[in-house]
Formats: structure tokens, C-alpha cells, sequence
């Protein structure tokens, strides 16, 4: 499973990162650092649940096929 | 006197908007509003069209929806945040004889993408998740100071002896202004809400007051830097520019109107819902890892910033002609109610799956004091958790509020045992 990001449209809310700050790490800026993330096993659920979180639906999950 | 008598007088209504979309509302002084707001905008949500013309105050345009309030926040080119046409600021500024105060402009709030970012980025490290995360002991010493104040005595005035100190000294502490002058503040900050004007220029000499209260402290900071957000303001860059004495008025008229009353009504409507629930109460007194949940429900369900916009160019916007210049109110409230988005919206719902609310706006302009809010939110609710028994509302004296940008809770009366 891969997180796919749009961070140009990011508005620092920090939502996702208050989900799980591993999988979505911010800057120091409070915007998200990363565009694409490999989702280690075990943490799907925990993707899902940050993606959601997002105010400016940005972070798209992309399941394994 | 009938209480209809107060609402402002109605204006014709232009060729353009249909009948069908006309919807008489005053959003300062409808009289079911200024009872109970959240009931009033359920009402309007169940009954009104999802963007309506109200011939009240001026007349204007009312966004509903949450898909219009999510769309209209992001097309910034329609929907522009700059009230004083820029042409119109230059001029007004030009004529200013030598020596007059600055006219002090709330940047970034008031200016719209791609210069809106000049002014945002460099206070974005200041208000980031981990800077606010610094704060949050010593918010949480203040926080437990103002309710074991009033422990002992087994009831108190909310809104005066807890929700509006808090903000207020959490502000001077951060910005590094004397925290004997609180009194100052808080009378500042009544003033600034009692008269809740909704013409840009009428504002002016508000905001040059505030600006003038700050000014020592800038020059003192200037010259003294110390661990605070005034000193670290000086040393940032704004569009390669070294920060000038008008920046810092400008950003510190902006921190005092945008971090004070929000945080302090926002922290009323969460504590009069819990005072009117107790078995949620309960559960968040077993569990206090619930109460950032519980903060994100309580900002959905009371979600109480109405920020305005100048409608930019002749626009048909979600099927509605609407004409360059006429106003038109991002009404988040009806948008983080709306039954499209949140099923059984009325309802206060801990286990909502989608929490997922636009209480601090979405796009641009999302509010940049939200990590700030957050913690603030959490932080009291945790420590009326923790210090008080179950609270209730004081029968006796029912909560007040008041109206308009900001949708507030003028006193609540609670008791409980002691
Ligand atoms: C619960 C409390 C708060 C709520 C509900 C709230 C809500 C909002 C909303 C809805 C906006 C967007 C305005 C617009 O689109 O025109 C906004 C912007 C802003 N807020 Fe807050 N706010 C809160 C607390 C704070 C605090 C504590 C601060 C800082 C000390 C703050 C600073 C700002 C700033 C600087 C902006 C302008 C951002 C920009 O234009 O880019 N807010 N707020």
C-alpha cells in the first residue's frame, strides 16, 4: 500500500500527522514533508485513518493491487 | 419592545438574485439566533436554501453548504479577502499627513494568494505543531491556576472568570507583553467585541488603538530580543525584507484579533455542551485520552467562525449568479452541519468516523492559529476534568451570547457540588 500526497495544496492542518507522525511526518514549518510513502505492513488501517483526516483531501491511498 | 424591532433594516433586493433565493436572516441580531445560535443554524440548515441573499445588514450572500463554503474558500480569485481595494488602501495611505499612526492591515488575513504567502510563511514556524507543543505545561499551569480559583466556591461566571482570561494571558505570555497589564488587554478586547461593526473602515481607529498598546513592547523587543514571539518576529524576512516597525503592528493587530475571542468562545460552546451533559463528562473524566476526539466533535458540532468574503468578479458560482463586490459570509457553521457531509449532524457524536470539520476554514487562509486552538481546547477540558466534579448549568441564569463574525457566549453560569 502506497500514501500519495498532493503537497503543493497543503495547508499545514496537521491532522494527518495527529493520526500517526511516522507515516505523515511534517516539516518544521508544519507542512507535510513527503509526497509518497510505502506503507510498512501492519500500519494499513493507520494510512487509512490519517488519509481521512485530511480537511483538504489531498492524501490519496493507493491499495495493492 | 418586540426583539424584531432590532434587526437591521432590510435592502431591495438586485435584479439578478431570484426569488427563490432570497432568505431573511440577520446574522447579528436574529432574535432565535442570539437565543440559542446552534439551534437557530440547524433550523436554517433544515430550511434555507444552500446559498441564499439575505436583505439584512446590507444585504448579502449567506454560503450553506459545505461543499460551498470547501469550494469558495479555495477559489480565492471569486471569492477575494481584501474588503479596502488595494488602489483605495494606497490612497487612504498616501493622504495620511506626516507622523499619523500607521493604518495597521491584519496580514495575512486580509490579502489574497499569491501574496498572501509573503506574510503567512514567515509565521509559520512560530505556530507549527512542535513550537505550539513547547507551550502546552505552561498552559496547563495556567489553565489549573483559573479553575482551582474558583473550585471551592462551587460556582462561577464562565465566560469572565476562566474562558476569557485564559486566551488573553496565554497571548501577552507568548507575545512577550507585560502580564500586568492584562486589565488593559481584556478591556480591549470587550471593546473591540461590544461594537461588532461590519465595515472594514470603521475598524480602523480599533486597530490602531491595539497597535498603539503594543508599540512599547515592539521597540523594547527591538532592541532587547528575548524568548518570545515579538523577538523572534524582528528577525524574520518578509519578502526579503528585514521586518519594519509596520510589520510588527500589523502582524500584532492580527494575533490580537484572531487568537483571543475565537479561543475563548470556542472554549465557551465546548463547556456549555459538557455542562449540559454529564454522562459525556463521565466518560471523558474515565478516559482523558478521549478529549482531543471529544475537541475535534465539539468543534464540529459548534463550529462558530463566519468568516466574510468580497465576491471578486461576476461569477456563476454552484448554479448562482452572483455580482462582483457583493459580500458573501463563508457561513462554516451550516457547513460543518450540513447532513450532506455529517449524517445525524445534529447529533454529538464521540465515535463519528468523520470528524473531519472546517471549524478553522480550509484553503489558504486555514486558520494558522489551529495547533495554538487545539491545545488550548484540550488543555482546559482536561483540567476541568480532572479538577472539578460533574458541572451543570446554573437554572437559574441560562447562558447568553451574541452574534455575528464570531458566534460567542457572552456568560455561563455553572454550579456543582462542593
Ligand atoms: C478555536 C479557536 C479558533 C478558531 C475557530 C479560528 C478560526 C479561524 C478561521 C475560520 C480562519 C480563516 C479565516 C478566513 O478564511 O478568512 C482563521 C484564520 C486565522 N487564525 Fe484562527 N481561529 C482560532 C484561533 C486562533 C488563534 C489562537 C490564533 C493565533 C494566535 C489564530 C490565528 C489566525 C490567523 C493568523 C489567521 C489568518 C490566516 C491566513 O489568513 O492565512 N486563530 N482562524
Amino acid at each position: 500500500m502506497k500514501i500519495l500526497i498532493n503537497k503543493a495544496a497543503c495547508a499545514g492542518n496537521a491532522r494527518c500527522a495527529a493520526v500517526s507522525e511516522e507515516l505523515f511526518p511534517l516539516d518544521d514549518d508544519g507542512y507535510i514533508a513527503v509526497t509518497e510513502v510505502d506503507v510498512p505492513p501492519g500500519k494499513e488501517e493507520l494510512a487509512r485513518r490519517g488519509a481521512r483526516a485530511c480537511p483538504e483531501r489531498i492524501i490519496i491511498i493507493e491499495e495493492d493491487k | 419592545m418586540s426583539a424584531a424591532a432590532n434587526v437591521s433594516p432590510a435592502v431591495a433586493k438586485p435584479a439578478h438574485v431570484p426569488d427563490s433565493l432570497v432568505y431573511d436572516f440577520d446574522m447579528f441580531r436574529d432574535p432565535a439566533y442570539v437565543a440559542d445560535p446552534h439551534e437557530r443554524i440547524l433550523d436554517l440548515v433544515k430550511n434555507a436554501p444552500p446559498i441564499f441573499w439575505t436583505p439584512r445588514n446590507g444585504g448579502h450572500w449567506m454560503l450553506m453548504s459545505h461543499s460551498a463554503n470547501f469550494n469558495a474558500s479555495r477559489d480565492t480569485e471569486s471569492f477575494s479577502s481584501e474588503f479596502i481595494p488595494r488602489a483605495e488602501m494606497a490612497a487612504m495611505k498616501a493622504k495620511l499627513p506626516p507622523g499619523m499612526p500607521h493604518i495597521p492591515l491584519p496580514v495575512p488575513i486580509n490579502v489574497d494568494p499569491p501574496e498572501h504567502s509573503k506574510y503567512r510563511t514567515p509565521l509559520q514556524r512560530v505556530f507549527s505543531p512542535k513550537s505550539i507543543l513547547a507551550l502546552k505545561d505552561s498552559i496547563n499551569a495556567l489553565a489549573t491556576e483559573l479553575v482551582d480559583s474558583v473550585k471551592d466556591r462551587g460556582n462561577c461566571e464562565f465566560m469572565k472568570e476562566i474562558a476569557e482570561p485564559m486566551p488573553v494571558r496565554v497571548f501577552l505570555k507568548m507575545l512577550g507583553l507585560p502580564l500586568d497589564r492584562q486589565d488593559e488587554y481584556r478591556e480591549i478586547v470587550s471593546q473591540h467585541l461590544s461594537d461588532p461593526s461590519s465595515d472594514a473602515r470603521a475598524m480602523i481607529p480599533k486597530l490602531q488603538r491595539i497597535a498603539a498598546s503594543m508599540n512599547d513592547t515592539f521597540i523594547a523587543r527591538r532592541d532587547n530580543p528575548q524568548d518570545d514571539i515579538i523577538s523572534m518576529l524582528w528577525k524574520i524576512e518578509i519578502d526579503g525584507k528585514p521586518t519594519t516597525i509596520e510589520d510588527m503592528q500589523n502582524y500584532g493587530v492580527l494575533l490580537f484579533i484572531a487568537g483571543l475571542d475565537t479561543v475563548m468562545n470556542g472554549i465557551g460552546h465546548g463547556v456549555r455542551h459538557l455542562a449540559r451533559n454529564p454522562e459525556l463528562q463521565a466518560q471523558l473524566r474515565a478516559n482523558p485520552k478521549m478529549v482531543p476526539e471529544a475537541t475535534e466533535e465539539l468543534l464540529r458540532r459548534y463550529t462558530f467562525t463566519v468568516p466574510p468574503r468580497m465576491v471578486a468578479k461576476d461569477i456563476v458560482f454552484e448554479g448562482v449568479q452572483m455580482k462582483a463586490r457583493e459580500r458573501a459570509m463563508l457561513f462554516l457553521p451550516a457547513a460543518d452541519l450540513d447532513p450532506k457531509e455529517f449524517a445525524n449532524s445534529d447529533r454529538y457524536d464521540l465515535n463519528r468516523e468523520n470528524k473531519v470539520h472546517i471549524a478553522f476554514n480550509a484553503g489558504p487562509h486555514r486558520c494558522l492559529g489551529s495547533h495554538l486552538a487545539r491545545v488550548e481546547l484540550q488543555v482546559i477540558y482536561e483540567v476541568l476534568m480532572a479538577r472539578l466534579p460533574t458541572f451543570r448549568l446554573d437554572s437559574q441564569r441560562p447562558p447568553t451570547f451574541h452574534c455575528g463574525h464570531v458566534v460567542g457566549v457572552d456568560s455561563l453560569h455553572l454550579v456543582w457540588d462542593v
